[in-house]
């Protein structure tokens, strides 16, 4: 058996170990009740909640965000960049039928988005805020999402090291679902609940208050 | 594992529901809602972090329901329920946060901190480790409640009294404060003291509204301590009441709690959707200026007038542009605060905060931001819906020497009314409420 070969079916396993652990959570979380709003509309949950995935994710949408613009933007870009590599880890087997300047094009995007999260990585050192509600637990997570996305970066500037990138992968898919990284799942349950809630009561967004009461 | 500990987690596993466990368990602890919290904002240390509030909860999640957590404890930071944690998470459940919910407005995944901190003040009322006023101020109102005839001719006396103060004030010998009115259209729920029941009188009075004033007061110390069963037996003699008068609306004075209480949460534990409206008199009020049922003088309101939004009734409640307008209508000289409305900040005193004697300079601490906010606009007079609000922007008007005045939106507007009789008693009223309730 090849290294490559080796670290493609180590990765196929964790990926799948990982699958499953996510959706045996997300099984467990969903049979987990949600209480029933019996309270009169004032507003529509619908539209909070369309608010809370979209434009109320903007970096100027919320207080936080405008003061803490960079790091919102850093945050957000590392994120966007981890899904590219898992779309890419899927398409892994074809990369080298992509033509050169695009996979250079995504290698350097891959790069930026190690940095990014190395950079929150750093952040957790320095700031005072950040290491106080830091456990060992993030530290590590930030920095083997670093690490897979550097990989990538390097397994798209040079396919000879697909089998690092598979190893780190599958070291990535199974801490996936036991660390903080599974936060992601609940995420988009987080700002359902989010916009619902507003929503309801014609508190976001704003338009939809102003509405109510012309 | 004491009994106590065994309680307290019994409690957590009772509530942990879908919007529960998404909070626990998605913060990326990124920090970034850490300036949202007004603690944080007057004393900048990491206590004050709604993250690392919320964390202490997490830890104590994690130690019972993450597999990492329970094999290595330390990677994660799990921690097991102590009687000691358990003690301190109370007192920083109750005393340093006001369940405002600007950090779920600031936080990017929308975190619903308040949950958490209400199902450690669950955790707290459960095992003995509620500020014992609350408990002693909800248990008042349940006894209340369950034998009404030991109040009620002394109350029905004073409400007679209180009739002779609105003729005078209103100019209308017929004016009346029904009590117990059976097939009135709206039933007003007010709070202890004339001051929340005479401008409404006055107010319903000049439009000619078919309503009736309850026997009981709108407070609910329940919702502080989240005893739900506390909290609903306070509030099933308000929805009792308005059933057996068959009356289509409650109307709920300016009491953020209350309002948010019988408005948003009481469906939901009576498990029915009410066959009468709940609303607040703000939103009355303002219905009232939109048909044009008021005739409303906004000179008589000359000075620089800015207005808190109470968490429970704006943020919280979605009554937000409805003060403005009335505001708009009833004065000449409205500046708003920065930020307002959904973004306001907190004044510290809500949450049962403000009847609290033991936290009086924490709620002093957590309030600078409002004092702040309210010199950069430069109003002298604060108004605010909320009772709560009223009595800790005095006092903090007090405390900080701020020099502004705190009044009710329905004072501001019975003022407005240009009544023949305001000027002995609405007037009067209105200062008697800016006074500082702190000494």
């Amino acid at each position: 058996m090849t290294l490559l070969l080796f670290s493609q079916v180590l990765a196929a396993c964790a990926a799948v170990f990982s699958i499953t652990a996510f959706a045996l959570r997300l099984r467990k979380f969903t049979q987990l009740p949600v209480p029933k709003d019996r309270s009169p509309l004032k507003g529509d949950p619908q539209v909070g909640i369309n608010y809370a995935l979209t434009l109320g994710m903007l970096p100027w949408a919320k207080e936080s965000t405008r003061r803490h613009a960079v790091a919102y933007l850093r945050g957000v870009g590392f994120h966007l960049v981890v899904f590219l590599v898992l779309v890419l880890f899927l398409s892994s087997p074809w990369l080298g039928l992509l033509p050169a300047a695009l996979r250079t094009f995504l290698a350097v995007l891959c790069g930026f988005g190690a940095l990014l999260a190395f950079w929150g990585f750093l952040a957790r050192f320095v700031e005072h805020g950040l290491k106080a509600i830091s456990t060992p637990d993030d530290y590590f997570a930030v920095l083997l999402v670093s690490l897979f996305l550097a990989c990538a970066a390097a397994m798209l500037a040079n396919l000879a090291l697909l089998p690092l990138f598979y190893l780190v992968s599958a070291l990535t898919f199974i801490y996936m679902p036991l660390g903080k990284i599974r936060h992601c799942i609940y995420f988009v349950f987080s700002r359902i609940f989010f916009g619902r809630f507003f929503g309801r009561r014609a508190v976001l967004p704003h338009s939809q208050q102003q509405k109510v009461n012309a | 594992m004491s009994t106590k500990t065994d309680t307290a987690l019994a409690i957590l596993e009772k509530q942990l529901n879908q919007p529960l466990v998404a909070a626990l368990e998605v913060c990326a602890r990124c920090g970034i809602c850490t300036e949202a919290c007004h603690y944080y904002q007057a004393e900048p240390v990491e206590a004050h972090m709604p993250s690392l509030r919320a964390e202490q909860l997490r830890q104590v999640y994690r130690s019972e329901h993450d597999l990492l957590g329970k094999i290595f404890p330390a990677w994660t930071n799990a921690q097991p329920l102590t009687e000691e944690k358990l003690a301190a998470l109370s007192e920083m459940a109750f005393n340093r946060c006001s369940l405002c919910a600007r950090c779920t407005i600031n936080c990017p995944m929308g975190v619903d901190t308040p949950l958490l901190m209400s199902t450690l003040r669950a955790m707290g009322t459960a095992t003995g480790n509620a500020p014992e006023v609350l408990e002693m101020l909800a248990d008042a109102a349940i006894e209340k409640g369950r034998d009404p005839s030991i109040y009620l001719d002394f109350y029905l006396d004073s409400i007679k009294d209180m009739e002779k103060e609105l003729q005078q004030l209103t100019g209308n010998p017929q004016a009346s404060i029904p009590v117990q009115k059976k097939g009135a259209r709206k039933l007003y729920v007010a709070l202890a003291g004339a001051h929340t029941i005479l401008p409404a009188a006055a107010i319903f009075d000049a439009v000619k509204e078919d309503w009736t004033l309850s026997i009981y007061e709108a407070a609910n110390y329940g919702v502080f301590l989240n005893d739900v069963p506390r909290a609903k037996a306070i509030c099933k003699r308000i929805v009792d009441e308005a059933k057996e008068l068959g009356v289509q609306e409650i109307i709920v004075s300016e009491c953020g709690h209350a309002y948010h209480t019988l408005r948003w949460v009481a469906p939901n534990w009576f498990g029915e959707e009410f066959n009468f409206k709940v609303t607040s008199i703000v939103e009355v009020i303002a219905d009232y200026i939109k048909r044009n049922l008021l005739t409303l003088d906004p000179s008589a309101n000359p000075e620089a007038i800015t207005y808190h939004d109470s968490c429970n009734l704006g943020r919280k409640g979605g009554v937000l542009e409805e003060p403005r307008q009335i505001l708009r209508a009833a004065t000449t000289n409205f500046r708003e605060l920065t930020p307002s409305r959904a973004e306001a900040y907190c004044c510290g005193g809500g949450s049962g905060l403000v009847a609290n004697p033991d936290v009086v300079d924490l709620r002093m601490l957590a309030g600078k931001p409002k004092v702040d906010q309210v010199a950069r606009s430069g109003a002298n007079i604060v108004v605010a819906a909320c009772e709560n609000c009223r009595l800790q922007l005095g006092d903090l008007s007090q405390h900080y020497g701020a020099g502004f005045g705190v009044t009710s939106i329905a004072d501001l507007v019975v003022k407005a009314m240009r009544l023949p009789g305001a000027k002995n008693t609405v007037e009067a009223q209105m200062t008697a409420v800016s006074e500082p309730a702190v000494k």
